[in-house]
């Protein structure tokens, strides 16, 4: 039923965002850029593509921060078009994408002030999603209850901030533990939220938001090996969901070393390759750089389906992933290192 | 079209092209399509075009902030400049934009002191209020509180570490200035921080201020915020920080607040002195700028074309000289040849620009002439699809077949009256004159008749009675168009349905004929002889055998009196046959038509002889070519040529060029197509069957002629019956009255429904009957367009 009354509320966005996706760049402009030898060149590049003149207005010589800046500030203004023309559930869903760039932004001024950063330059730098109105006043923080009590609680993170009221201080360690249970409750919260909605959303963001999750719980296994975080602490941050849990996550529990971590996830043949070719190849491909291709694979195939919510999402972190590989590419050419040059991702 | 190629001496490249520019007659080729953008040869150029273009739209924006009018461009137009007024230009350029950046730097600093002042003046004058109200209050306070005989005011600073008062209560204020947007959720964090220890006041701004970054008007309050303690002074004064509050010290002593305000007033006088000051140069600069900005910015959009223009040349650096190639039309080479001469001559080079037509197999984009008038029908072909080179285009027939169908169906001399008054364009034109022309022949105005000349029919009124049912008698012919008799009798329907259905349908396979004829053009121009006897041939005479046929009924049974009597008062006819059921018939039974239905006598071997041609035309269409084709083929093969390895013409202008390696201009693959007799087959079985469905499809598609006419002239009686009709007969002051609003009425609908809706459909229909129905006998649209290089569609493209 719902592909009867999809296009009532949502067709224009689906349309719009479709779009949006053609848009994003494909192999040959890759080629095209990867070819060119200072960032102005790169500029021309761009230029022909569906960016356009937005960084025509800039003074010469360009910064690779000013090129990112830009390109978010495109998708932002994107997001935010999708955002003010979406009614219920469709603006709920685009809503929970937001949380992740709060769940960010506050993490990055607590320890901005904890290094005691000046507080304008940390709002400038934190991401333009992700903004809320009292975020300024984080930083009068010194403990998290405070951070609850004054600022969080009229937030929409406020329900996920519960778990971590039983943490006292803010030092490196604590806000590391804070976003990862931050992000733990988000997932989870989110994921109840997808699979509450009908039909294609929820089966297509389960396999996301899951792949999502086991991601989070293998980086925090892999970081936290030879710290001083305790079993119990590592397991009070797996999130719990995704094919990891929780049999593999009971495994990776007692793992103690990357070999025993990779031994644990393998038993998941999609998720097998993450580690053969990081071992074995001499590409310089980082896990995490699987992890990216594999989401930016997820992410594609949501584009097969219709009357679903999850291509916003794909669209988002598709978007995303252009920007990374867009100033990855801009940084290797202001910085001279032809030769990693193609170390970005694909999209299409 | 001829392929030209020119050779431009370097120096002048950039003149020599901007002139071809002003001229627009040179569509260019892309001769480096494998070279990416950023590595042709004049990137750096367009670069720093860009760059000044960066420049330019930075003056525009200033100037607009500042409401200067900017002086539209005198005439056509700056011209190109060569590379050293650009230079100077650029000069010009940059100084200005850095004096500007000067003067907004300074503009800016001055107006950040003038908001700090501006603001502190609020708050000290805002405070002062606050602190009357305390002090007024202290008496009912020191009750209240049981608190010693202190002021709670007086003695405590934290701020100036003044001297405490005989108890230190440790009472310190912070005060300052907030956005106004943000003070409630200012005074929530607050609330919640100090959990309610606190005590604040604010007052609104009324003047606005002008935030000196984006100068955009901003509200503020001003607030002062009494707390207790060290600790939570400095916590607020942190959190009003981060929330983008701007805080001022401010004196408790009241005589020391008002000698404060008094000094912050001259300053502020001072400063507005600086920041007219200021302001007015800026604006002087800027009114400078203004004056020659659209020049500017045709300028570099016309020079930023030329480099983008001269990035498709082959750049030859040995030679020192820019190789272009292009299409050009035949006719206007001599102006262009004028044009490099003129380039060269103002320029002084040694070495003229020479233009050279090769000779090419490539095919050449399309180019017609045009003009105002016939602009609007090409575009209607256009967007058909562009005709191939030298194909026959039917742009020139459908200036006047379009009006004319449309007319058909629209034919009312009223409405075309209105149509022409309407917009005046020349579509529109011609569509109103035609349907006032066929208005005239239906005899239709506003869906009344027009009594233009003696009728044809007379009423017998003798022995007539009101409600009696009468026949008009015959008693001559009317002089053009339908007798306006017919108008209001019983049978008008019927007789007017009759004539346009056999109108619509002979004007249908006039023009399809006439389609198929010309495809006799095509196949001459393009050298298909054999087309001519294995397609024209059989498709016409397929045609003609049917619905020709039909035609040629239609106006025989017209020409036939049918009630024509002898002399001992006898039918000389029989009844007049259905024309319908004579065209069924004739399928069903070839060769036989009953004696009660015979148009004339010998119809069963002229049915049946022109049936059988119709037949044999589908074979001879469906074989011919193929057959043929595959037997020339394979004569071919038999004398022993065979498919060469790489059939690649190489076509240059000169041996020397070959030898030396050089630029190899004009460079093209002609590909033999392999000969596939499988695919020919299907091609031509396609072409038939669509040809032969296309036929009797298409002639009762012409049908909506008919059925657009009839819509058309029953709805605009409607309209007329149902309104101005019915008051005709009132009279009196009433009648007036409702005679009035019964036209307004009517004109308005009218105008909405029949000259607009109407009009609508109607054109819509005549574009369909030309694009499917008279397009597809011969047109294939398959061409590219021409498009020039020239510097009026570059900067007309640029405003839209």
């Amino acid at each position: 039923m719902e592909f009867l009354y999809f296009n009532v509320n949502d067709g224009f966005l689906e349309g719009i965002v479709r779009g949006y996706k053609s848009a994003i760049l494909n192999q040959t402009n890759y080629l095209n850029l990867t070819q060119c030898e200072t960032l102005e060149d790169l500029k021309l590049q761009l230029s022909a593509t569906d960016y356009g003149n937005f960084l025509s207005n800039e003074p010469s010589p360009l910064a690779t921060s000013t090129i990112a800046e830009k390109a978010t500030e495109k998708l932002v203004s994107e997001f935010k078009y999708v955002r003010s023309n979406a009614v219920e559930p469709l603006s709920t869903f685009l809503d929970y994408l937001t949380y992740a760039y709060m769940i960010d932004n506050v993490i990055l001024l607590i320890t901005g002030t904890l290094h005691e950063r000046d507080t304008h330059e940390l709002i400038e730098r934190c991401h333009p999603l992700g903004v809320f109105d009292s975020m300024a006043a984080l930083c009068v923080a010194t403990n998290v209850a405070e951070l609850y009590d004054t600022v969080l609680i009229e937030t929409p993170l406020a329900p996920y901030f519960k778990n971590c009221l039983s943490a006292n201080d803010l030092d490196e360690m604590n806000i590391e533990i804070i976003r990862n249970t931050l992000y733990k409750a988000y997932l989870e919260d989110f994921y109840r939220y997808c699979k509450q909605l009908d039909g294609t959303t929820g089966e297509i963001m389960s396999e996301i938001l899951e792949f999502e999750a086991d991601r989070r719980t293998i980086n925090i296994t892999i970081n936290s090996l030879n710290t001083e975080l305790s079993r119990d602490d590592r397991r009070k941050l797996f999130p719990a969901l995704g094919r990891l849990y929780p049999d593999v996550q009971d495994k990776l529990l007692r793992a103690d070393d990357a070999e025993q971590v990779k031994t644990a996830v393998e038993i998941w043949v999609e998720y097998r390759q993450f580690f053969e070719t990081s071992v074995t190849s001499a590409e310089t491909k980082t896990l995490e750089d699987r992890f990216f291709e594999y989401e930016v694979h997820l992410n594609k195939l949501t584009f097969q389906q219709q009357f679903h919510y999850a291509i916003f999402y794909a669209f988002l972190k598709l978007k995303e992933q252009e920007i990374r590989n867009v100033l990855w590419i801009a940084e290797c050419i202001s910085q001279g290192q032809k030769d990693r040059i193609n170390n970005y991702i694909p999209i299409f | 079209m001829s392929l030209i190629q020119l050779f431009i001496p370097s120096e002048i490249a950039q003149p020599t092209v901007a002139e071809l520019g002003e001229l627009g007659l040179i569509q260019f080729r892309d001769l480096n399509p494998d070279v990416n953008a950023f590595q042709r040869a004049f990137v750096k150029e367009i670069r720093r075009f860009d760059e000044m273009e960066r420049h330019l739209r930075f003056f525009t924006t200033h100037i607009e902030k500042s409401d200067i009018p900017i002086r539209p461009l005198a005439g056509d137009g700056a011209r190109a400049r060569n590379a050293q007024e650009i230079d100077e230009l650029e000069e010009k350029i940059v100084g200005h934009e850095r004096r500007i950046t000067e003067m907004n730097t300074a503009h800016e600093n001055l107006q950040k002191k003038y908001l700090e002042y501006t603001e502190a003046r609020h708050v000290l004058r805002e405070t002062d209020v606050f602190f009357r109200q305390a002090g007024a209050r202290q008496d009912t306070r020191r009750y209240s509180y049981d608190e010693p005989t202190v002021p709670l005011l007086e003695q405590t600073d934290l701020e100036h570490g003044g001297p405490p008062g005989d108890v230190p209560l440790n009472l310190g204020f912070v005060t300052g200035v907030i956005p106004r947007s943000k003070m409630q959720i200012f005074e929530r964090i607050l609330w919640r921080a100090l959990r309610g220890n606190l005590y604040l006041k604010y007052a609104e701004i009324e003047e606005p201020i002008i935030d000196p970054i984006s100068d955009e008007i901003l509200e503020k309050n001003v607030f002062t915020i009494f707390a207790h303690g060290q600790e939570i002074i400095s916590k607020i004064r942190k959190i009003s920080e981060s929330l983008g509050a701007t805080l001022y010290q401010v004196d408790d002593n009241a005589d020391q607040r008002r000698a404060d305000l008094s000094e912050v007033t001259t300053k502020i006088d001072d400063l507005n002195l600086v920041l007219q000051n200021t302001n007015n140069a800026r604006r002087q600069e800027l009114q400078k700028i203004a004056e020659n900005l659209s020049a500017w910015i045709t300028i570099i959009k016309k020079e930023k074309t030329v480099f983008h223009t001269m990035n498709l040349f082959n750049y030859d650096v040995n030679r020192k000289c820019l190789i272009a190639e292009g299409w050009c039309p035949s006719n206007d080479l001599n102006q262009i040849q004028q044009a490099l001469r003129t380039a060269t001559e103002t320029y002084g080079s040694m070495i003229p620009s020479i233009v050279d037509e090769i000779r090419t197999t490539r095919e050449p984009p399309t180019f017609h002439r045009i003009n105002k008038v016939t602009v609007g029908f090409q575009e209607i072909v256009d967007a058909y699809g562009v005709a191939k080179y030298r194909e026959v285009n039917p742009g020139l027939f459908t200036i006047i077949t379009f009006p004319f169908l449309f007319a058909v169906m629209f034919g009312d001399f009223g409405h075309g009256i209105f149509d022409m008054f309407f917009g005046g364009r020349y579509i529109i034109l011609l569509m109103g004159l035609f349907s006032t022309y066929t208005g005239l022949i239906y005899n239709d105005i506003f869906s009344q008749s027009m009594i233009l000349a003696k009728p044809g029919f007379e009423w017998d009124l003798t022995n007539y009675t009101r409600g009696q049912l009468i026949e008009a008698n015959p008693v001559g012919v009317y002089p053009f168009g339908v007798d306006p008799t017919w108008h209001g009798s019983d049978n008008h329907l019927l007789f007017t349905n009759s004539y346009k259905m056999k109108m619509s349908i002979i004007l249908g396979v006039i023009q399809m004929s006439f389609g198929i004829i010309l495809t006799v053009y095509n196949y001459n121009y393009f050298k298909k002889t054999l087309s001519i006897w294995t397609e024209f041939l059989p498709q016409f005479l397929f045609m003609q055998s049917i619905f020709g046929y039909l035609v040629f009924t239609i106006i025989y049974k017209w020409s036939v009196n049918w009630y024509e009597l002898d002399e001992h008062g006898n039918h000389i006819h029989n009844s007049p046959p259905g024309l319908l059921n004579m065209l069924i018939f004739m399928f069903l039974q070839p060769g036989e038509v009953a004696p009660a239905d015979q148009l004339y006598p010998g119809q069963g071997f002229v049915q049946g002889s022109l049936l059988l041609l119709a037949l044999i035309c589908v074979p001879w269409m469906l074989l011919a070519k193929p057959l043929i084709m595959r037997r020339e083929h394979n004569k071919i093969r038999a004398l022993g040529y065979h498919h060469p390895q790489a059939d690649s013409t190489r076509i240059s202008s000169s041996t020397e060029e070959e030898e030396s390696g050089g630029a190899v201009v004009a460079q093209e693959m002609h590909e033999e197509e392999d000969f596939d007799f499988g695919d020919i087959m299907i091609h031509q079985v396609i072409h038939t069957i669509e040809f032969c469905l296309g036929c009797i499809s298409n002639t009762a598609s012409y049908l909506r002629l008919w059925a657009l006419s009839l819509a058309h002239a029953q709805l605009s009686a409607v309209l007329w019956d149902m309104t101005l009709k019915n008051v005709f007969g009132l009279t009196g002051i009433f009648g007036g009255i409702a005679l009035v609003l019964a036209f307004a009425l009517w004109f308005t609908l009218t105008v909405v429904i029949l000259l607009l809706m109407e009009g609508l459909s109607a054109f819509l229909h005549a574009l369909r009957l030309h694009w499917v129905e008279f397009n597809n006998k011969f047109y294939e649209g398959s061409g590219t367009k021409f498009e020039p290089f020239s510097f009026k569609a570059i900067l007309k493209d640029q405003e839209e």
